[in-house]
């Protein structure tokens, strides 16, 4: 018979059901499963007591088998996650440079396999620990299903070298014409409402049987509407072919039937082939596995994936009021849920009621009936919520409303691995370096700690560098503060917080090494490939190889650094080299670094940055920023460390040559600044530039603020040495320009003057005062930048005025 | 003198504009003669009923006219996210009221007349709110006359349209409630929750009570927002719904199809707007109103609201143009000259913006595209004058 859905599938229902049926049939009793789905739990763990099989099939992964008693101890809290990861040492599938930055870095992989308290896979665990029953994963470990790099793929996009999510047949199913065109004739607006009004809400399925039928006749419809091309590219006949050879194999060895035996996997692959296919080699390389807390949030962040949940805490109040009564689940869930959404709302200020949440409870109902569901889902709670609550738009209006429901959705739980299960290398030398630097303390609180460091310190030191080396893999146990007054070469401030995320983070890192200090040389090494002609980079990790103690690794970027010097030709990046080698200079005897080497370093970072000026003489108006404040650095450095023996000459001659070359005003401006500063030239100089400007066309003179304000942004203590000069120059410029085109150069000048210091703003004000004939003092008034020198001329004359009359009035 | 005539071809009983439950009544029987639900009290249709004739049913009803068996297909009356028209119908069955807000021109009196239309079988119970509109036009008032000569009584009365549709149990319309002031609003507050009016002139008879099915369906404009915002009390009872402004091109070309071919249909003019030249338009509105073009490029956006109304409104204006002043066939170039009015109301800042459109992102189409280079060319004549 076959079937037309909503004119656009074919489907042979006759066909789909007696397929299922045949499948349902079978021996070895297979129970269809949706990752995270408290109604698939529910039922699962029944038809589990019920059979009492020997053996329970579950679809992990193959290699983590060994984990499950740690999964199932008392002492382990869901929600919690398998961790896989895989480095491909030897490059065997050829991905180096392709998922990983660079051909000699190894490509890198690790999946998340998240199991919640509702999880099927969980509680198929708990039960089969309860009933005696042995627990073997099937599934073919993720590092099994790489493919090997080859020339001209168009899937290269898929090895991207980060962390995934585990392929689920979910994502098949969302692609089948059968969901599809089902989707289109129930208005379903998602897979998740979809799912959940057919399986987890409205308690249609009365036996663990009917569920188990429907479930596997929905799975047999999507399979049925799936093309084999599809199912080849997702690699779920590979992985199907491994699980029925692992499902055979262990059968054959635990000397045991089929029907002792119970799989638990996703619906869809009940139907995979029942062939013997040659067993699929995994390639070389080093892998772990283990088991890691994990978070609600974490799993609401994978949400749109099989191995994801959209409202973890919503379902898990469903999966416990199911326990209870199947059939008031639902209702009773969503009165839990409301009473939490609004009770977040109001703590973010919306003015909801009981009244809200009564109108809620009634529209969401109603919502259900009119959309053919026998009791709310999370779909018409959601709706109702907003549309009794939110008054206006929920982007704008609901934002609160949005946060909140969003929040009481997701949860906060985090769970709990048993200390029995032994820690991954890279976890453990973190713990041993937290007792060895007597930073236990930390772990127990629950808020961040600041730690203030004196790098002087031996201890002190050495918790530095562990902060240093956990900041570089990207952990966030300890965060740097930015730089404050009360910073120093000598000392650091640190917030330290210990979360769960913090182990998570850390068996991720542990692709980059065993240890904290091999795992963070790989990760600069990582990184130095990605841009290994970037001295402003090499530079910067020079400077943090140092803080991290890697001598080694130091010992190697010299030579990089070296090498990106002479290579790099653009000032910013130099300029910033610099800064990094001159900070490096410092800590160099402390370090214990070759301060010979440092300082040839910075010789030829100074060097090449000052060839690379001319070269910036007419660049684009949005790079002037970063040229000036190169060119300030190279000065700084200059003037900063007279020690270093840079080439004083060499600096001037190239701004003078960029001075030269240079149209635009601002940076003529800055170089001329710079000029002054260095000495170059006297700071009379500089002011008979601006009478320059006075003499010249209109249009000339109009840009006299622009090469002002370069001057003042490069020249602060040199350029007050002129500062009478400078003053009569202006006063010069002012007289000859038009009133129009004053106030055309106003703006950017009285930016040019802001840059200084108030102090420094008296002593021009001062000198203005002078030329106008007031006392020295009384420049304060002027250098407000509101007051005219005419007016406040004035003032001074009536403040004159009336002091005589006073003086002759009788108190 | 020659008496005037009315012109043969327009009944004198013609109407302009049908309510909804006269131009919908055949959709409207067919739904109430398949009717698998029970109805709320007093509602013609069941919610499911009214869905259906919002959005439309996939295949004809049979029904029976006149002893006839006919077909009847229910079109789809509002367009876009279908779950809105849920909430709002869920909302009517509810005791509290329901306000549509949104954008000018996303179709909230649209969507509230076919609601009234489908639960009710009038839509007609309707007040326009304005700054002007007063507590008496949103209870009741007396005749005057009546009054002076036999004081107060129930038949001196002049009730409103919310007042009868209280005592029907039908639903009442208020279109822009946010254009009337606070202490206005406000009226409805006790209507809202206790549903009656107190009438103290009237001893014996002092209070209106609402029967079952009644209920109020309110439009705001979201950019009214702030000018006359609804008191606390007034929020809490009613169920804000809020529509968006159409997002997808395929679903703006579809209502501009569907309205604007409704709507030639009735200003008897013949032919229709081809697909390219509708799909063109959606794309000028929607680019506008997002500020940015399909190929990524950033254009400014105009003050006013480019809704999908605005757009139908567009189409209209060309098609009557191409009748009376052209050829007949509405083109680009008929889409190009009326849009200028649609896109440049008060603010003149509108036409700089419309210009930069039109240099931007028309004009570099115009090159390898006939249609885009006859709206073009039509525009720059147009925005030159």
């Amino acid at each position: 018979m076959t079937t037309i859905l909503d004119g656009a599938i074919d489907l042979d229902v006759g066909a789909v059901e007696r397929r299922a049926d045949a499948v349902l049939a079978e021996p070895l009793y297979w129970f269809p499963v949706r990752h995270h789905s408290p109604a698939v739990a529910r039922h699962l763990a029944a038809a589990l007591r019920a059979r009492r099989p020997k053996l329970v099939f579950i679809e992990g992964p193959a290699h983590a088998s060994a984990l499950v008693p740690h999964i199932v101890d008392a002492k382990t809290r869901p929600p919690v996650a398998i961790y896989c990861s895989y480095r491909d040492d030897d490059n065997v599938l050829g991905l180096a440079g392709i998922a990983s930055s660079a051909p000699d870095v190894p490509a890198k992989f690790g999946s998340w396999y998240p199991l919640l308290p509702y999880s099927p896979e969980y509680v198929a665990m708990k039960v089969a620990k309860e009933i005696g029953a042995e627990v073997v994963f099937i599934d073919l470990p993720p590092h099994g299903q790489l493919r090997p790099h080859v020339a001209d793929a168009v899937a290269e996009g898929e090895h991207d070298g980060r962390d995934t999510a585990p392929s689920s047949w979910e994502d098949l199913a969302v692609e089948s014409a059968f969901y599809k065109g089902l989707a289109a004739a129930a208005g379903y607006r998602s897979w998740a409402e979809c799912w959940d009004a057919l399986f987890e809400v409205g308690g249609r399925h009365a036996t663990v049987d009917e569920f188990r039928r429907d479930m596997a006749y929905f799975c047999a419809a999507v399979r049925a509407t799936t093309t084999d091309r599809r199912m080849q590219d997702d690699g779920t006949i590979v992985r199907e072919q491994h699980m029925w050879r692992t499902i055979q194999e262990t059968l054959a060895a635990r000397k045991r039937t089929a029907a002792d035996a119970l799989v638990v996997c996703g619906g869809f692959h009940l139907f995979m082939a029942r062939e013997l296919a040659p067993p699929i080699a995994l390639p070389a390389g080093t892998t772990y596995v283990t088991v890691a807390p994990y978070s609600y949030f974490r799993t609401s962040e994978l949400s749109g994936y099989g191995a994801g949940n959209r409202a973890p805490k919503y379902y898990e109040l469903l999966f416990e009021y199911l326990a209870i009564d199947a059939q008031d689940a639902p209702v009773r869930a969503m009165i839990d849920h409301t009473v939490l959404v609004l009770t977040r709302g109001r703590r973010a200020g919306e003015q909801l009621s009981a009244a809200d949440a009564i109108s809620i409870s009634q529209h969401a109902r109603m919502l259900a009936t009119l959309r053919g569901r026998q009791a709310p889902t999370l779909d018409d709670i959601r709706d109702a919520i907003l549309s009794c609550c939110c008054k206006g738009r929920p982007d704008e209006e609901g934002r609160y409303l949005l946060t909140a429901m969003a929040e009481a959705e997701i949860g906060t739980a985090i769970g709990r691995v048993t200390p029995a299960l032994g820690r991954l290398p890279l976890v453990f030398d973190f713990y041993r370096s937290i007792d060895e630097l007597d930073l236990g303390e930390t772990m127990g609180k629950s808020k961040k700690t600041k730690l203030s460091l004196d790098l002087r310190d031996v201890q002190q030191e050495r918790r530095s560098v562990f902060f240093h080396r956990l900041a570089e893999l990207g952990n966030s146990f300890a965060t740097l503060a930015p730089a404050t007054d009360s910073t120093t070469m000598f000392r650091e401030q640190w917030k330290v917080e210990w979360a769960p995320k913090v182990e998570a983070q850390l068996i991720e890192a542990n692709l980059y090494g065993d240890t904290l200090e091999a795992a963070a040389t790989a990760k600069i090494d990582e990184e130095l490939a990605k841009d290994e002609h970037d001295a402003a980079s090499v530079c910067a990790r020079l400077l943090r190889a140092t803080s991290m103690d890697l001598p080694g690794l130091v010992l190697r970027i010299e030579t990089t650094a070296g090498q990106a010097i002479d290579s790099d030709t653009r000032l910013v990046s130099l300029a910033s080299a610099l800064t990094s080698l001159v900070v490096l200079g410092r800590q160099a005897a402390r370090k214990k670094i070759r301060e010979d080497v440092v300082a040839d370093l910075q010789q030829r970072c100074f060097a090449r940055a000052c060839f690379a000026i001319p070269e910036i003489a007419n660049v684009p108006a949005e790079e002037h920023e970063d040229v000036i404040t190169a060119l300030k650095t190279i000065a700084e450095a200059l003037l900063g460390d007279r020690d270093a023996g840079f080439d004083r000459d060499l600096f001037v001659a190239n701004v003078r040559s960029a001075y030269a070359a240079s149209t635009s005003p601002y940076l003529r401006g800055a170089m001329c600044g710079l000029l002054t500063e260095t000495r170059a030239q006297p700071p009379e100089m500089l002011a008979a530039e601006v009478v320059k400007f006075a003499q010249s066309r209109p249009e000339v003179m109009l840009t006299c603020g622009e090469f002002l304000d370069g001057a003042i942004a490069t020249s602060r203590t040199a350029i007050m040495l002129g500062a009478q000069a400078l003053v009569e120059a202006l006063d010069v410029l002012v007289r000859a320009a038009s009133l129009e085109s004053f106030l055309t150069m106003l703006p950017r000048t009285r930016k040019a003057f802001e840059r200084l210091h108030d102090r420094s703003r008296v002593a021009f004000a001062d000198r203005v005062a002078e030329l106008y004939g007031l006392k020295e003092g009384e420049g304060d008034k002027l250098a407000k930048l509101d007051t005219s020198a005419s007016a406040a001329m004035w003032m001074a004359r009536i403040d004159a005025r009336v002091a005589d009359v006073m003086k002759e009035w009788d108190f | 003198m020659a008496k005037p005539t009315t012109r043969p071809d327009v009944p004198e009983q013609e109407l302009l504009r049908e309510p909804a439950e006269v131009k919908y009544r055949r959709e409207l029987e067919a739904l109430r003669q398949n009717e698998k639900d029970q109805p709320p009290a007093a509602w013609l249709l069941s919610p499911r009923a009214v869905l259906t004739y919002i959005v439309g049913a996939k295949k004809p009803l049979k029904a029976t006219f006149d002893g006839k068996a006919v077909e009847i297909p229910i079109t789809r009356k509002f367009f876009g996210d279908d779950s809105i028209v849920e909430r709002a119908i869920v909302t009517l069955a509810s005791e509290r009221a329901l306000l549509l807000v949104g954008d000018p021109g996303t179709g909230k009196s649209w969507l509230s007349e076919h609601l009234a239309a489908a639960i009710s079988g009038t839509s007609l119970l309707t007040i326009q709110g304005t700054a002007g509109t007063t507590e008496e036009q949103i209870k009741y008032s007396w005749n005057v006359a009546r009054i002076i000569a036999e004081g107060p009584k129930p038949e001196n009365m002049i009730q409103s349209p919310c007042m009868i549709a209280m005592r029907a149990g039908k639903i009442f319309r208020f279109e822009e409630i946010t254009r009337c002031v606070g202490d206005v609003q406000d009226a409805l507050v006790s209507i809202c929750s206790d549903k009656t009016i107190a009438v103290p002139e009237l001893p014996d008879a002092n209070m209106v009570f609402a029967r079952p099915g009644f209920n109020i369906i309110a439009t705001a404009n979201a950019r009214d927002q702030g000018v006359n915002e609804l008191s606390a009390a007034l929020k809490r009872r009613f169920n804000y719904i809020h529509i968006p402004v159409v997002g997808d091109q395929k679903t703006e070309v579809e209502i501009v199809r569907t309205r604007s071919a409704e709507l030639l249909e009735r200003y008897k003019i013949p032919g229709r707007i081809e697909e390219p030249v509708l799909k063109l338009l959606a794309t000028v509105f929607r680019e506008m109103r997002e500020g940015t073009t399909s190929d990524g490029i950033s254009v400014a956006k105009p003050t006013t609201t480019l809704s999908t109304a605005e757009a139908i409104g567009v189409a209209l204006d060309a098609a009557i143009h191409s009748r009376y002043f052209g050829t007949g066939d509405v083109g680009p170039a008929d889409i190009a000259r009326n849009l200028i009015g649609s896109i440049v109301k008060e603010d003149l800042g509108d036409l700089k913006v419309l210009k930069e459109y039109m240099n931007l992102v028309a004009k570099k189409r115009a090159a390898s595209d006939a249609s885009w280079k006859t709206f073009y060319d039509a525009a720059v004549v147009a925005l030159d004058a």
